[in-house]
Parts: structure tokens; sequence; C-alpha cells
């Protein structure tokens, strides 16, 4: 048996979940993780999408060809791969999709972000798969801002203390092309599926403990009609981009989440702020995009200017 | 909701078709902004829709695992579901009209990747003279007219292929300029409007009209008139000045050869004409 803590939660898993956080094992794991024979379909479905359904507290999820994942109650992971299918190559989708999921499926709030810390706080960048969350987390570990997260930020959220970052697991995953770019060859790992070009990466420091929020930035592209900068979205807006910035925003719609959605926007824009990051997507355009945040975290008093 | 294609290679006047129908549904004298056409669900390769329906993470998939579930994705869109988390907007348009440029394919396991007669009810496709083709697909991917002539004549030339890298949108191959257009012509699963992007220029009032009826959607003269006069090419000059967009007839065409051109239009010479035009597939 593995442990681990994935989104400060202590897991027990039979198969290995390489780029999760290794911890003591626990006697009593909120979730555990087993090969299992899963069905191929709920007899009782009430909801059904492209690649999933969920009957109850049970949700079943496939990616085709690689393996069938049943989640149940939020506490029970069993997969079962395809044929012939390596074991990295369900963890890889173990530790991204599903643990999202049942994140979900536990009424957590769970965004769709990579993170640093700054400070003693943890700053979040939001955007889906493309938008840039891991180069621009790689850019600022080369600084030194320690890396929180590179996928998948649970939040925690208490009445009067601040909003508090679960971290994510101690490699990003980074392409080719952004390795090269980043000049981190020397840290490349193994690939994230055997198949594909894309690396775990080991950041100088990563992070284990969880963080208060200090800023959330959801990553947009300057293209017309934006233009490269960060701005505070007023608080409607900010709220549907919180739910957009959900892990899976259509578990957020399925499983009746809005609501949930809406109070975590107002709390984490009174106590750490909603901003849009909008800034070319290109490596050259990197080092300006580091300078404006760097300057936003003065403005927004996460640092002080050095004496 | 209806789902119409509207299928062409690039660089052959798509964009400009989705503003004239976008603009029908123009509220007085707003013209639709080419940079509010909508992104979502603006073109079938967009990676958006794809990772929200199917909760996986698409960069983590190969481009064929991804070509496989991308049938089940536009079943689910062409069926009514959101591919976002936007609010609906408030006037639901008559039919959702797609950009695509893929060429018509099977996946690995041999479906139609758009999903056939459940991905959408009939195809738009249109179809630029590859002699302007060449010199804009040029300017838009910033290569020499004879590397986009050779791209246009290798049929398994495609945008989004790489493998080291992520590319905002999904793959999409392309076959070749003229392994495009027969792609689409060939199929046999959804009918075909061909639409020349001469005739559009030439007669853009007509030819809209002319696609308008095929698909079925309704559109007053008044509307019409107004969509042509509100996607006129200064508009969109206007509205993208950062971009090179262009509608440029002829321009370049003098630096590429006939030889070229008739090495782009490839070994089957297609040559488009009105008798093509609204040629309605019927399953075979």
């Amino acid at each position: 048996m593995h442990s681990y803590r994935v989104a400060g939660l202590a897991v027990a898993s039979e198969i290995e979940l390489p780029g999760a956080i290794p911890a003591q094992p626990s006697r009593a794991p909120a979730v555990t993780v087993r090969a299992a024979p899963v069905p191929a379909s709920l007899h009782d479905a009430a909801k059904k999408g492209v690649t999933w359904q969920i009957a109850g507290d049970r949700f079943l999820f496939q990616v085709p060809d690689v393996a069938r994942f049943l989640l149940s109650g939020g506490r029970e992971i069993i997969f079962e791969p395809a044929p012939g299918v390596e074991a990295g190559d369900v963890s890889i989708f173990l530790i991204g999709t599903v643990f999202g999921i049942l994140l979900h499926q536990r009424g957590e709030i769970v965004l769709h972000a990579s993170a640093v810390r700054v400070n003693d706080k943890a700053v979040l960048f939001c955007g889906a798969s493309g938008a840039g969350k891991s180069t621009l987390a790689a850019a600022l570990a080369q600084r030194s801002f320690p890396l929180v997260a590179d996928d998948l930020c649970a939040i925690t959220l208490a009445a009067g203390v601040a909003p508090m970052v679960q971290p994510d697991g101690r490699h990003l995953k980074l392409w080719a092309q952004a390795i090269e770019k980043l000049d981190l060859a020397d840290r490349r790992g193994a690939a994230v599926r055997n198949r594909l070009e894309k690396f775990f990466v080991e950041p100088t420091v990563a992070l284990a403990e969880p963080l208060p929020l200090g800023a959330v930035y959801a990553l947009r592209e300057a293209r017309p009609p934006y233009r490269p900068g960060i701005e505070r979205p007023n608080v409607v807006d900010a709220a549907l981009l919180l739910r957009r910035s959900a892990y899976r925003p259509l578990m957020v719609n399925r499983m009746g989440q809005k609501a949930d959605y809406f109070l975590a926007a107002t709390a984490i824009a009174n106590a750490a702020g909603i901003f849009h990051l909008t800034r070319a997507l290109s490596f050259a355009a990197m080092p300006d995009v580091v300078s404006s945040l760097e300057r936003h975290w003065l403005d927004i008093g996460l640092t002080e200017k050095a004496a | 909701m209806r789902t119409i294609w509207l299928a062409s290679y690039p660089k052959s006047g798509n964009t400009w078709l989705r503003m004239l129908i976008a603009n029908l549904s123009a509220k007085d004298d707003a013209p639709v902004d080419i940079n509010d056409l909508p992104e979502r669900g603006g073109i079938a390769s967009a990676r958006g829709p794809f990772d929200y329906l199917t909760l996986i993470d698409s960069s983590l998939l190969t481009h064929d695992e991804i070509d496989a579930l991308r049938p089940r994705v536009y079943e689910q869109l062409a069926s009514g579901a959101q591919d976002d988390e936007y609010d609906k907007p408030e006037n639901v348009p008559p039919a959702r009209f797609v950009k695509v440029h893929d060429a018509y394919s099977l996946t690995p396991k041999g479906e139609p990747l758009l999903a056939g007669a459940r991905g959408a009810e009939a195809a738009i496709v249109i179809v630029r003279d590859p002699r302007d083709v060449a010199p804009s697909l040029a300017n838009h991917s910033a290569i020499s007219i004879d590397e986009a002539i050779a791209f246009m004549s290798y049929n398994e030339s495609g945008f989004c292929g790489k493998t080291h890298r992520q590319h905002s949108q999904l793959r999409q191959k392309l076959a070749g300029w003229s392994g495009h257009i027969a792609s689409w012509l060939d199929q046999a699963d959804i009918p075909v409007h061909l639409m020349r992007y001469e005739d559009l220029q030439a007669d853009t009032f007509g030819a809209l009209r002319r696609a308008l009826d095929f698909v079925g959607r309704p559109a007053s003269e008044d509307d019409m008139r107004r969509a042509v006069a509100f996607a006129d090419f200064a508009q969109l000059r206007q509205q993208e000045p950062t971009k090179a967009f262009a509608r440029r007839r002829g321009r370049g065409r003098a630096a590429v050869s006939s030889a070229a051109a008739r090495r782009a239009a490839g070994a089957t010479s297609f040559r488009p004409n009105r008798s093509h035009a609204s040629k309605a597939n019927t399953p075979a």
C-alpha cells in the first residue's frame, strides 16, 4: 500500500501515484484506491455524459482504452485498466481528473490552477488545459517562488479564517518545448505517459503544507479585445470566473454546486482578490509577465518593497 | 437546436460567412464584432468544449485518442449540451453554425470524426480558388508561398498536430487542398451545399440567400441586407486592426505560377463550378 496526501486528504493506494505527496500511512485514510472490476455502466444512472455516469453517490468515469474508474461517496476509488495498459497510464488520470471529481463529490471547492508561494501565501493561476498554468508556475519557481500546485488546488473555507490552499504535488507537468525554452532539461523526469512528450519536472522547491490564499489570477491570452495587464473584475464576473475555474466546471453544474462556488467566490474576492491576468502566450513575454506580477504583489500588499 | 457545419479549407472565407450569419441577428445599428464571434463552440476543433464535456485533460491524450472521443462530443453538442459555464444568450439563434477546418474523415475506430448525421444536419462547404488560398495561407502562417503550396499539396498536412507542445486547438487533419474538398463532397452522411468564395464575393446577397435557403434558416431581406453591410470588408478591417485579416482577391496570385497552382489543386484537378452548388448527398 502507498500512502499520500492529496488535497489535504490521507490516501491509501494500491497503485503508485507519481507526483502525489508521499505521507506516513494513516490508520483511517480518508480515501482508498484499489484495483477491482468496474462495470461498463451504472444501471440506475440518473445523469450521463460523454465519459461519465452518476447514480446516487457513485460516479463512473472512463478514459476509453485506458481505464474505468468507480468513485463511491468521495471515499473509495476502484479502477480497472483496459487490457495491456501500464500502471503509469492509469495513475496520471487518477491524480488528475479522478481525484478532481472525488473532491467535487466531497463538495469541496477545487480549482483548475497552478500555485506558487509568495511570502507566506499561495497565489493561484487558473486556466483550462493549455492556458499556461504550469509554464507560468515553472517560470516563477525559477525566480525562487516555491511550487504549491501544478494542476489542482483544493481550497478550504471556514468562518473567520483565511481561505486555505492545499498543495497538490511535487512536480510540474511540462511539454518538451516548455522544458527547452525554460532551460529545465536537467530537472526533467519521466514522461507523464510513455506516449506523450510531456514530462514531470521537479521544481527547485515544492511545498507540502497548506497556505492561506493570497490571490487568484485567471489566465487569459492577450488577443483582441483583451489587452495585456492585470485587472479586477466586478464581483458578478468574479463569481462566474471562479465557477469557470473549477477543476471540472461541468461537475459544479451537474452536482448542484453553483451556490457553493458563488459563496466561495465572495469569500475569496474579499479575503484575497480575484483578477484577470491577460498576457501574450509566448515564452518571450514571460519576463514581462513575471515583472508585472511582482509589481502587482507589491500593490496588493503580498510583498513589501525592499528597504 | 440544429447544427450546421461551415466547412472549408483554411483561408477560404469561413470567418466572412460566419460574420454574415452572426449579423443576421444583429441589433439595429450594432454590427457583431469579429472579436465577439464565440470562440467556444465557434470552431469544431476548440479544445475547451472537449475538456469540459469529457472531464479529461486533453493534454494527457494523444491526438488519436482525442479523435476517438470527438464524435461523442459532437453528438452531445448537437443534442443541446452546453459547452461552457457561460450563461446562455438571451436570444438563442435558430441554428448553431459551427466552423470546421477538419477534412471529413474517419476516426481510428472507423466512425466519422464529426459524428455524421448525429453531429450536424448539413454542411455549407466553402471553396476558394487555391491560387488565392496559397498567398493568404502563406501570410497567415508566416511561410513562403512555395511552402504554402507544398502544404496545400500534401495530403497528410494539418494544423495543431505537433507532439512536443500543446496547441490551443485540437489536431485538424486537412488532407491537402484537393483532398479536403473531395472529402466533404464525397461523404454521404449529411447533405452539402457548396459555396464558391468567388460567388460570395461577386454576389454576397445571392450566395448567402442560397445557403440560407439550403439549410432552411429563415431571414428577412432587411436582415440580410444589414448583415451584408455589417460584414463588409471595411468593417472587418476596422474591427480587427492587429490581425492581417483581409479578403484580397487576386492579390499575390501573380506570385503563384500556374504550375504551382496545379500542384496545389492536386491530381484530382477539382474545378469548382455552379453545377456543384446545392449538391445534396443522400445516403447511398
